[in-house]
């Protein structure tokens, strides 16, 4: 290992933020293991983006393979690259778990494998990246030294190595570990999209389980497997000793503190999302961020940042870990980012909060049966992301009719703020599930302490129906919803089904003001907003494209990075545009429209002296704005001041 | 000493364990073994008794339940507290200044609690000291203005209140406040959302500038406080009558439900105030709360009062123009209908049993002869043109739909809205009316019908009270002060309140002990001033963010009551509104008395 740290040294330095003499990579998903989402690349700068342009685009053939199954996916993938022992390619997943190998420099592919999933189940098709390891078990220049793993829709987990993508003989069965015999589950009930998370011969992975259906969902169960043999080490369910219950997984990227053999776990809501009645109690340890001994998987500290979940504010989004330097101190610190807009900082060795957290008091259910929690925890700084509050004065609309509509919306939805319970009266959900910030995350700017992070900024309104009263023809079994959609489930096991939808005037646009999606920039130390910007253009999100941008911040998913050249590089709007941002003052100054939408976080690296910036763009399922299986390298032109 | 205090302890086990047959005596320490005076313990039973919530989570009609009773106690110098044993299965909660809250269900001869870091300590201050140390960027008039408009409903530096907020953050809280009845200046809004983003944080940056609170004193262990929750988390306990009946009468502001809680059980009958079938949510006012799941104020139960001549109740119904009275033998109400008038308020019988009230938006006050079953309305003088066209305009106003209708921008100086609060009766027959915002007491010759206008020389006279020698006791509110006004003489006497930045909303007077008690809602306190040697002491109550909108005094007893009504109450300590007692402990040589 200490050969591939020194090989890598722009990653195994605390978290990619020292000074380094070799060319800056991103070997992985997250920059580095502590998902910084930044790089000291630093070629591109504010003063020459305005010149950044396509250096290359590779497809990845999935929209001639799978055809109109491509609408029901997501393109999420950030590429790693690979350090020049392993081969130094780029490597990215597709939404059908293709692993595919390109060349840096011109994007030509040098492998690719198929694991050729089972695409059973109404699960949309997502991957987010995979993950890299040079085994040290296994001889130099020996077939899977450096060995590519890949977590699939269907439950396994396939190592191929890194030189060839062939599958890694020894691993499992013929470099295939089954995780999840399929007869325990319906097709797509338990899916895998996050890249696993991989160090000192550990891999540890999570798993996607559809939690909004059944009262009693499969069980959200972390696995620990040996790089090299693929033999389970430890297994960790986050919902230990609730058996009503279920899901509380881990679907989000998890992070490694190699150094102190830690990894952290953003778990998620358990099952149902909107109900809980038979699960009473706090539900430890979903909706937390829990620190996991990376060689047992015993707990070492955890904090639950939702008490018995009834909003699906899961943990989405990568912990961040990073340098906490105050008043002359340094501590080795984690950033949890909530959906719900909250931004909690640790001590990542003890879990002793670096902000005060209060404790918030909560609104009362009125559903029988139900006992929430009294309060909820809450920083005294950073301030919210969001403010939770929508009331009738604060409507919007374009047309004062429709500001009207929205109005008389909103007055009678029931509404206390955050943690409002859903009762069978419509009630505000703001944020709704999608967040405010979502899987895409945060970036640090280097050893700063300051957090660029995209949110969403959209009230949603949902209520429970008991099911009794539903016509059985009626009864629906759905997902998210999507734009425009109202999404109505019977919780199985329940005497209720949910109805969501987000909410909008007549025109099917927001009834809150704009921004609708924004970049904000978050001092982590002083506890302030430094400075917010509308994030995406509304133009093409109404019935008729407009041919100049609106920029009101569009609902976006996937997340961004931060250089050291003093850029943030996002897509993730609904507007096909991939921006870069002044990371001081927020201000746009570089913009590319791509064919479809990309909500996939971006990545950045340098080779044979040039700075590349990619970013998948293949649409995604919810936004229904069309699919495309794209990946796009940008770089200043060569003889400029590169 | 050391002997002493050995023998002391044996004492008091003996007495808990001979001395009542069923008795409950234990020790508090810190880690050291030290004991801790002062340790407030709460016992409290594991299960909640069954109750008949049908009425949409509430009692029905003229039903009776048993509420889950909450004791608490405070250990005396020696560390040592007693109960009486109990057949039920009971949790017991220490909480003392300083150190942890330590819960248990079985307690031995001992209980340890642990040490709050420095850190942990300061978090727990109470309101009043992170508020006092806000300064307004030197303008204490707009710190005023803030407090007489943002701090009548609950805390103010609770730690919600203090976390970091953005301008706009705290921009649309204020919005918001404004548009549930706060009435804050749009003229103000900016700068004080921009003072509170930075003197917060200034706060929290250097938290040693915060003053600790008042520390316990040892005459806690003389007394003990029974909580008794009525309602839910949607409910608001506003004032409440102690009747001759033995029960005492609630008004639950939010859900139009009257609550009859018999003390000595803790059983407590709700009766539902009647409404017109054509009356609309939030009367004459309209609905301020659409957006809250449960509200029912078609009346807006606010104040009682009981006649000594049948023990009938008359009750302000703020939100519409009647008056009230309820029969407690019958169980049926009676409603009075006005001919005008705009917010009934406090109300007080005087000895011809006449009811009076105050009619907080019109700025007058009614008088309702019983015999003649008949109304009068006595106009207070306005400040202004301006004043008199908004007030005689009211009526039009309030025909106008809810929704729609004009509403006069709010100043510093509440023009319009002069608003008539806190009424009494004197023992010579005067009726004392105090106006919040103009800062003035008007005194009611019933005889002659004659007003006099006072000046009151502070800021925000909320409620008063009068003396067995007719001296006007009044709180002034954003002034933090409690002042006495000797008709007699003219004189007005300021007394500061014995913790900082309290922000006073009411008090009553024990007229047989001369004591003064006064609500401390910043504080979580009650606050009791001793006429004679003019010193205060301070009684810490059971649950943080208690906030109480009137005290009552059981003369004969020296039991003093009063209610949380924090609002919203889900947002104080247990979510639940309470009647809260304080009673003197029998002075004997166990517990409950400091040797």
């Amino acid at each position: 290992m200490k050969k591939a740290c020194l090989a890598l040294l722009a990653t195994c330095t605390p978290f990619g933020q020292a000074a380094v003499a070799t060319e800056p990579g991103w070997t992985y998903y997250g920059g580095n293991q502590g998902g910084t989402h930044y790089s000291e690349a630093a070629q591109i700068t504010q003063g020459n983006v305005g010149e950044l342009a396509v250096a290359w685009v590779s497809r990845s053939g999935d929209v001639a393979t799978y055809g109109a199954a491509m609408e029901n996916s997501s393109t999420q993938s950030t590429p790693i690259l690979l350090p020049p022992d392993a081969g130094q390619s780029l490597v990215y997943c597709t939404p059908f778990n293709r692993v595919i190998a390109l060349d840096p420099g011109t994007g030509k592919q040098r492998w690719s494998y198929d694991p050729e999933i089972d695409r059973r189940g109404e699960r949309a098709f997502r991957c987010r990246g995979v993950s890299y390891a040079e085994e040290q078990r296994v001889a130099a220049g020996s077939a899977c030294r450096h060995r590519i793993f890949v977590a699939t829709q269907d439950r396994r987990v396939v190592a191929v190595d890194a030189i060839n993508g062939k599958l890694c003989d020894g691993f499992g069965a013929g470099g295939i570990v089954n995780l999840e015999p399929s007869a325990n589950h319906a097709p797509g009930e338990v899916s895998s999209s996050a890249a696993p998370v991989v160090a000192n011969g550990i891999i540890v992975t999570g798993s996607t389980v559809v939690d909004f259906v059944h009262a009693k969902t499969p069980r959200g169960t972390v696995k620990a497997l040996d790089t090299l043999t693929g033999k389970l080490l430890w297994e960790f369910d986050p919902l230990m000793g609730n058996e009503d219950s279920g899901s509380a997984n881990v679907w989000s990227q998890m992070s490694i503190d190699e150094a102190h053999k830690l990894v952290y776990l953003p778990t998620s809501a358990p099952s149902p999302d909107y109900y809980g009645a038979h699960r009473p109690g706090n539900n430890l340890y979903a909706n937390s961020i829990v620190a996991l001994d990376l060689e047992s998987g015993a707990v070492r500290w955890h904090f639950q940042h939702v008490r018995h979940d009834l909003w699906d504010y899961d943990s989405p989004a990568q912990p961040i870990l990073f340098k906490w330097r105050k008043n002359g101190e340094t501590v080795p610190a984690l950033v949890l980012l909530t959906k719900q807009g909250l931004i909690f900082v640790f001590n990542r060795l003890t879990g002793e909060p670096l902000w005060e957290i209060t404790e918030r008091p909560a609104p009362p259910s009125l559903i029988a049966g139900e006992a929430n929690a009294a309060t909820q925890p809450r920083p005294i700084a950073p301030p919210p992301l969001i403010d939770a509050f929508l009331m009738p004065e604060q409507a919007w609309g374009i047309a004062s009719w429709e500001k009207m509509a929205c109005a008389d919306q909103i007055a009678k939805l029931n509404n206390l703020g955050l943690f409002t319970p859903l009762s069978e009266h419509l009630t505000l959900m703001y944020p709704g599930s999608l967040g405010g910030p979502n899987w895409g995350g945060g970036a640090l700017l280097g050893g700063s302490g300051k957090l660029l992070v995209n949110i969403n900024n959209l009230p949603f309104t949902g209520k429970l129906i008991r099911t009794s009263q539903i016509a059985d023809d009626k009864k629906i079994k759905r997902d998210h919803p999507g734009a425009g959609q109202r999404m109505q489930v019977t919780m199985q096991g329940t005497p209720y089904s949910v109805e969501i939808g987000a909410l909008q005037s007549p025109m099917g646009l927001p009834c809150s003001p704009p921004p609708w999606g924004k970049l904000v920039a978050v001092d982590l130390i002083n506890g302030t907003i430094d400075w917010q910007v509308p994030l995406g253009s509304v133009h093409e999100m109404g019935p008729v494209k407009l041919p100049f941008q609106v920029n009101w911040g569009t609902p976006n998913l996937g997340g961004g990075i931060a250089t050291a050249g003093g850029l943030f590089f996002i897509a993730a709007t609904m507007d096909r545009q991939f921006r870069a941002f002044d990371s001081t003052s927020g201000e746009e100054l570089w913009r590319y429209q791509l064919p479809v939408d990309a909500t996939a976080t971006p990545m950045t690296y340098s080779y044979e002296g040039r700075q590349y910036v990619l970013i998948n763009a293949g649409g995604h399922h919810m936004f229904k704005r069309g699919y495309g299986d794209f990946l796009y390298a940008f770089a200043l032109p060569r003889g400029s001041d590169q | 000493m050391k002997y002493l205090t050995k023998l002391q302890i044996l004492c008091f086990l003996l007495a808990a364990s001979a001395g009542t047959v069923h008795a409950l005596g234990f020790k508090v320490v810190n880690a050291a073994g030290e004991a801790l005076p002062q340790v407030m313990v709460s016992r409290s039973p594991v299960n909640t008794p069954e109750a008949n919530l049908a009425d949409n989570g509430y009692a029905p009609n003229g039903v009776t339940n048993q509420a889950a009773t909450t004791l608490t106690r405070f250990t005396n110098t020696l560390g040592l507290v007693e109960f009486d044993d109990t057949v039920e299965a009971v949790t017991y909660r220490a909480r003392a200044q300083g150190y942890i809250d330590t819960y248990l269900t079985e307690p031995g001869d001992t209980l340890v609690m642990k040490k709050m870091t420095r850190e942990q300590y300061i978090a727990s201050f109470p309101s009043n000291v992170w508020l006092s140390k806000l300064d307004f960027g030197g303008d204490i008039e707009l710190k005023k203005t803030f407090q007489l408009n943002c701090a009548f409903c609950h805390q103010q530096a609770s730690p919600s209140m203090r976390a970091e907020r953005t301008v706009e953050q705290w921009l649309s809280i204020i919005e918001r406040m404004n548009s549930y009845g706060a009435r804050l200046p749009d003229d103000d809004h900016q700068r004080i959302a921009e003072l509170l983003q930075q003197e917060y944080r200034q706060l929290r940056t250097n938290p040693q500038q915060v003053p600790e609170p008042r520390a316990w004193e040892t005459h806690l262990s003389t007394i003990e406080m029974t909580e008794w929750p009525v309602g839910d988390s949607f409910s608001q306990m506003h004032d409440f009558l102690l009747h001759p009946d033995g029960h005492v009468y609630i008004g639950d502001n939010l859900q139009d439900r009257i609550y009859a809680v018999d003390p000595t059980n803790g059983e407590y009958t709700v009766f539902k105030v009647p409404h017109d079938t054509d009356a609309k949510l939030g009367g004459f006012l309209g609905n301020r709360f659409k957006t809250f799941p449960k509200m029912n104020n078609y009346s807006g139960v606010h104040s009682f009062a009981y006649s000594k001549k049948d023990g009938n109740i008359f009750i302000t119904p703020s939100m519409q123009q009647a008056l009230l009275e309820f029969n407690p033998r019958s169980r049926e109400f009676t409603v009075h209908k006005m001919p005008g008038g705009f917010y009934p308020h406090t109300i007080r019988i005087d000895q011809q049993d006449r009811v009076w009230f105050t009619l907080a938006l019109s700025s007058q006050v009614a008088m309702f002869d019983r015999e003649k079953q008949a109304f009068k309305l006595y106009d207070l003088p306005t400040r202004g043109i301006k004043e008199w066209m908004i007030i005689k305009a009211l009526p039009l106003i309030f025909w106008t739909d809810p929704e729609n209708r004009p509403t006069p921008a709010p100043d510093r100086d509440g023009t319009g809205l002069p608003m008539p609060y806190g009424i009494d009766v004197a023992p010579d027959g005067s009726i004392w009316v105090a106006r919040l915002y103009a800062n003035d007491l008007a005194r009611i010759d019933p005889k002659t019908d004659e007003i006099t206008m006072i000046d009151f020389p502070f800021g925000g006279p909320r409620r008063l009270r009068v003396d067995a020698e007719n001296n006007v006791w009044i709180v002034a509110f954003q002034d933090s002060l409690l002042v006495k006004y000797e008709p007699e003489s003219g004189h007005f006497s300021k007394y500061s309140l014995p913790v900082v930045n309290e922000i006073p909303y009411s008090l009553n007077v024990d007229k047989k002990r001369r004591v003064v008690w006064v609500n401390g809602n910043q504080s979580d306190t009650l606050l009791a001033f001793d006429i004679a040697t003019e010193s205060w002491k301070v009684y810490p109550l059971p649950r943080q963010r208690f906030f109480s909108r009137d005290v009552e005094i059981d003369e004969e007893t020296g039991a003093v009551y009063t209610t949380n009504s924090h609002f919203p109450t889900w947002q104080s300590e247990g979510g639940v509104p309470t009647l809260l007692r304080i009673t003197p402990l029998p002075q004997t040589a166990g517990a409950g008395t400091d040797p």
